[in-house]
C-alpha cells in the first residue's frame, strides 16, 4: 500500500509539474534575472553580456542583471552558475575557456553534464605572427621553416593551460613540429615581448597585434581558425593548409544549470539568438575584432564536448593534464 | 606644430564642459576608491566602465584615467591614519605616515602626501607628453631577462629601506617570496600549495594581506599595549605643515617625481617598486636616517610624490603602442576598442584629440585633486578625535569591507584574519613586514621572467646579460647592491659610535 501511495505521490507531483511547466514559463521570467559573468568588467566578454542584456531586457519585458564573477580563469564564476537553483533565474554567459580548457589544468566541479548550452553567438580567432624578417611570406613557408632541420624558435602565448596555448599547440602538434611556448600574462604583454624581439612568434588575439601588423612590425601569417579574417589579410586560415579540423577559437555562448524547465531554455535560446542577430549587437561585434556565428542550443553543446575531448588530448600530449577525463 | 600647440588644443578639448565635469567626476570616484582600502583603482575603473559606453572616446578615456591617477591621491589617506594600505602603492607610507600621525602630525603628513602627490603627478604628465616614444622603446628593450635583474634590484633596494636586522629582513623578503608561490606554477599550471582549492589557484590576495599584516595587526598591538599610547588628536590651526616640515618634505618631492616616472617603466609593479626606491633614496641621503620609520617626513613625501608619478609612465606602452602592459591600461584599451578605436603605434598620429586632451586634462585633473583633497585633511584627521573604544571598530570594520568588496569572498576574510595574527606575531618579535609584502608582490614576476628568461635560451644563464637593456640592468644591480652593503656598513659604524 505504501508502495502505491508513494507511486502515486510520484505520478501526481509528475502530473502537477507537466501541468506547472508550461504555465511557468508563459510567464517567466516574473522577476529579474542575474546573468553571471565569470570574467571582470571591460573585457569582450563583458562587453558582449552587457550589451545583449540590454537587447533581451527590452524584449522579455525584465531585468538582466550583469554579475561579475571573475578569478581562477572563469572556473569559480561557471560553477557559481551551475550550481544555482535551475529555475532560469541564474544563468551564465561564458566564453569557452572554463567549460573546454580549464577543466583540464584545474580541478572544476563540472562536466558538460552539469549545465546545459542555451545558444553561443560567434567566435574571435587567435593568431600567429613571425617577426617582420622571418623568412617566410605565407603559412605554408613558415611551416617549411619550421619542420627546417634544427629549427628552434619560441613563440609568446596567454598562459599555460589557456585557451591559446591549446589552440597554437593543437595545430603544432598535428604538424608534428616543436615550437616552445613562453607564457606571459595576456596578449598585451606577448606583443610587448614580441615588439622588442624577446620571442620568435606571436601568439595571441588580433586587437593587440593589427595596427603593429599595419605598421610593417610584424607578420602575421596563420589563424587559429578555419577561414580567414578581414583584418588580417595575409593571414591563413587552417583550411588552406588542410587543417579545419584543428581549429580552436575563443567563443562565446549562454549555459544554465541542468534541469532549467525545456520551455524556460527555449525561451532564453529564442530572445538571445534574436538579440545576436540585431544590428546592434552585430556592431558591437565587429567593433571588438569579432565574427558573428550564431548557433542554438543543441549545436553549442556538440562544440562543447568535441571541443572538450580534443583540447584534453593536446592537455595531455603537453603534460599539463591534471585530472583523468 | 610642436608638442605645445598641440597641448593647447588638448586643453581646448579638455576645458569644455562636458569634458570637466567628466574629468571631475574621474578624479573624485578615484579619490575615494583610492581611500577604501580594498577597492583600487583597477575595480574603481571597471565599476564606471559601463558609462563610458554612451560617452565619446575623449570623454570616456578622460574619466576613467581620472580614476587612475585620482587612486593614487586617496592611497596614503587611510595609511597615515590607521596603518590600513590602501593601495599596494600605499605601503611604504604606513610607516612613516603612520609614525607622523602617532605623533600628532596626521594634518601636516596628509597635506605634504596631498602636495607631494600634486608635484609627482604634474610632473609625470609633463614626462609623458615629451618623451613617451623614447620611452616607449626602452619598455620595449626590457625582456623577462632584464625585467628579472631589475626586480632583484628592487628586492635588495628593500633591505636598506626596511628597519630592523639585515637576517630579519632577509628572512621577511624568504617568507614574501615562498607566500607568492601559492597558486598555478606559471610555466606548467601545476597547483602549489592549493590544496585542491579553486580559490588558492589564483595565489593569496594581495588586498588582504596586506590590510591583515599592517590594518588588522595594529588594533590587535593596541589591545596588548593598552589604550596609553594613541594618538593626540590635532588642533585645526596644527593640521598644515610647519616650515621646517615644508623644507624636509621639499627635495624628497623632487627627487621623487624622477624616481617615480623613472621606475614607471618597470611593467606592473612599477607604482611599489618606486615608493620602496623612493624611500630608500631618502634615507640614505637623510642627516638623521635613524629617524626613518619614527615619523620622517621624507620618508612620507617622497614615495607619495614617486607612485604620482609613475602613472604617467605607465600609461605610455598603451598610449604610444596600444600595448596594455597592466591591467589598469587594459580598462582604459577596452573603453577605446568599444567605440571601434584600436590603439595603435599611430594612435597619436590619428587620433590625437585622444592624446593630447588626455595630456591636458591630466594637468586639470591633478589640480582638481589637491584642491579637492586638500580640504578633506581635516575631516579625515577629525576621525582620530574619536575615543579609541569607537575607532578600533571602525578601523576593523573598513578593513573587513575593504577586503570583501574586491572579489566577494568570505575566503579573502579569513586570509585577512590570519595574516593579522601573523603580523601581530611578527611585529612582536619586531620583524619589519613591508619587505615580506614587497617581495609578495614582486615575487611572481620575479619567477616568471626568471623561468621565461631560461626557457628562451634553453637554459643558458648568459642571457642575463644578453643585450643593452640586460646589461644596463645588470650593471644598475650590482651598483644597487654594492651600494646596500656600503650603506648599511656605515650604520652600522655609525651605530657603534
Amino acid at each position: 500500500m505504501s508502495i502505491r501511495n508513494g507511486f502515486g505521490r510520484v505520478a501526481s507531483v509528475l502530473a502537477l509539474s507537466l501541468l506547472a511547466t508550461p504555465a511557468f514559463a508563459e510567464t517567466y521570467p516574473t522577476r529579474p534575472v542575474t546573468m553571471i559573468v565569470p570574467a571582470p568588467t571591460g573585457g569582450g566578454t563583458d562587453v558582449f553580456a552587457r550589451v545583449l542584456a540590454e537587447i533581451v531586457e527590452a524584449d522579455l519585458k525584465q531585468k538582466f542583471v550583469v554579475e561579475n564573477r571573475g578569478g581562477a580563469g572563469g572556473t569559480l564564476g561557471t560553477t557559481q552558475v551551475v550550481t544555482a537553483k535551475p529555475d532560469g533565474y541564474t544563468i551564465g554567459f561564458i566564453w569557452n575557456s572554463p567549460l573546454t580548457t580549464s577543466p583540464h589544468s584545474l580541478n572544476v566541479a563540472y562536466t558538460p553534464d552539469s549545465y546545459r548550452a542555451v545558444m553561443s553567438i560567434g567566435y574571435s580567432s587567435y593568431v600567429i605572427c613571425a617577426q617582420p624578417n622571418f623568412p617566410a611570406k605565407d603559412a605554408k613557408e613558415m611551416i617549411e621553416a619550421l619542420k627546417a632541420p634544427g629549427a628552434k624558435f619560441t613563440y609568446g602565448n596567454d598562459g599555460v593551460g589557456g585557451t591559446m596555448q591549446l589552440a597554437a599547440e593543437r595545430i603544432f602538434r598535428e604538424l608534428g613540429v616543436k615550437v616552445r611556448g613562453i607564457p606571459f600574462a595576456g596578449a598585451g604583454e606577448t606583443a610587448k615581448n614580441f615588439l622588442g624581439g624577446h620571442v620568435d612568434f606571436y601568439g595571441g588575439s588580433l586587437p593587440p597585434i593589427i595596427e603593429h601588423e599595419k605598421a610593417g612590425k610584424a607578420k602575421c601569417l596563420l589563424l587559429t581558425s578555419a577561414g580567414r579574417n578581414q583584418a588580417l589579410p595575409g593571414a591563413m586560415g587552417l583550411s588552406e593548409i588542410n587543417l579545419n579540423k584543428a581549429e580552436t577559437v575563443l567563443w562565446w555562448g549562454l549555459i544554465v544549470p541542468a534541469g532549467v524547465p525545456d520551455d524556460v531554455v527555449a525561451k532564453l535560446e529564442r530572445a538571445f539568438i534574436s538579440a545576436a542577430a540585431s544590428d546592434k549587437f552585430r556592431d558591437t561585434m565587429a567593433k571588438q575584432g569579432a565574427t558573428l556565428r550564431v548557433l542554438p542550443g543543441k549545436a553549442t553543446d556538440a562544440l562543447i564536448r568535441d571541443e572538450l575531448k580534443a583540447l584534453g588530448e593536446v592537455a595531455a600530449s603537453l603534460g599539463i593534464l591534471r585530472r583523468a577525463q | 606644430m610642436d608638442s605645445w600647440t598641440f597641448l593647447l588644443n588638448g586643453l581646448w578639448i579638455a576645458l569644455q564642459p562636458k569634458n570637466l565635469l567628466l574629468c571631475f567626476i574621474g578624479c573624485f570616484w578615484g579619490s575615494i576608491v583610492g581611500v577604501l582600502p580594498g577597492l583600487g583603482p583597477l575595480a574603481g575603473m571597471a565599476l564606471l566602465l559601463p558609462l563610458t559606453f554612451t560617452l565619446d572616446p575623449a570623454g570616456a578615456i578622460i574619466m576613467l584615467s581620472g580614476i587612475f591617477y585620482g587612486a593614487m591621491y586617496g592611497g596614503s589617506t587611510t595609511s597615515i591614519l590607521m596603518r590600513i594600505p590602501g593601495e599596494a602603492a600605499s605601503v611604504v607610507t604606513c610607516i612613516d605616515g603612520y609614525a607622523m600621525a602617532q605623533k600628532g602630525r596626521a594634518g601636516a603628513a596628509l597635506s605634504i602626501a596631498a602636495i607631494g602627490s600634486f608635484v609627482g603627478g604634474v610632473f609625470s604628465v609633463f614626462g609623458l607628453m615629451l618623451l613617451a616614444p623614447r620611452l616607449a622603446n626602452a619598455m620595449l628593450a626590457i625582456g623577462p631577462a632584464a625585467e628579472f635583474t631589475i626586480l632583484l634590484a628592487a628586492l635588495a633596494i628593500s633591505i636598506f629601506a626596511a628597519n630592523g636586522s639585515v637576517v630579519k629582513i632577509i628572512a621577511m623578503i624568504a617568507l614574501g617570496l615562498m607566500l607568492a608561490m601559492i597558486g598555478l606554477d606559471p610555466l606548467t599550471a601545476t597547483p602549489r600549495f592549493t590544496f585542491g582549492s579553486l580559490q588558492l589557484s589564483d595565489g593569496l590576495s594581495f588586498a588582504a594581506m596586506a590590510i591583515g599584516l599592517f590594518g588588522v595587526s595594529e588594533i590587535l598591538m593596541s589591545f596588548s599595549q593598552g589604550l596609553t599610547e594613541r594618538p593626540k588628536a590635532p588642533r585645526l590651526a596644527e593640521m598644515l605643515p610647519t616650515k621646517r616640515e615644508v623644507k624636509e618634505a621639499a627635495m624628497p618631492t623632487v627627487r621623487g617625481s624622477f624616481i617615480g616616472f623613472i621606475f614607471g617603466i618597470v611593467p606592473g609593479v612599477g607604482h611599489i617598486v618606486s615608493t620602496f626606491a623612493s624611500y630608500a633614496v631618502e634615507k640614505a641621503l637623510s642627516r638623521k636616517p635613524e629617524e626613518f620609520g619614527k615619523g620622517a617626513v621624507a620618508g612620507v613625501a617622497g614615495p607619495e610624490t614617486a607612485n604620482n608619478a609613475t602613472t604617467g609612465a605607465a600609461m605610455i606602452p598603451l598610449l604610444v603602442l596600444g600595448i596594455p602592459a597592466i591591467p589598469v591600461t587594459a580598462v582604459l584599451l577596452s573603453a577605446l576598442t568599444i567605440h571601434g578605436i584600436q590603439p595603435g603605434p599611430m594612435l597619436i598620429a590619428q587620433h590625437p584629440q585622444i592624446f593630447w586632451g588626455l595630456i591636458a586634462s591630466m594637468l586639470i585633473g591633478n589640480l582638481m585633486l589637491v584642491v579637492l583633497n586638500l580640504p578633506l585633511v581635516s575631516l579625515f584627521v577629525s576621525m582620530l578625535r574619536l575615543p579609541y573604544g569607537y575607532l578600533a571598530p571602525t578601523v576593523l570594520l573598513i578593513c573587513i569591507i575593504g577586503v570583501y568588496s574586491i572579489k566577494a569572498s568570505a575566503f579573502d576574510l579569513s586570509v585577512m584574519v590570519a595574516f593579522g595574527i601573523l603580523g601581530y606575531g611578527l611585529r612582536l618579535l619586531s620583524f619589519d613586514i613591508a619587505p615580506l609584502l614587497l617581495a609578495f608582490v614582486l615575487g611572481d614576476r620575479l619567477e616568471v621572467n626568471f623561468r621565461r628568461a631560461l626557457t628562451i635560451s634553453e637554459g643558458e644563464y648568459a642571457i642575463f646579460l644578453k643585450g643593452p637593456a640586460a646589461q644596463l640592468a645588470a650593471a644598475m644591480a650590482v651598483a644597487v647592491m654594492i651600494g646596500v652593503i656600503a650603506l648599511k656598513w656605515r650604520q652600522k659604524r655609525a651605530a657603534r659610535a
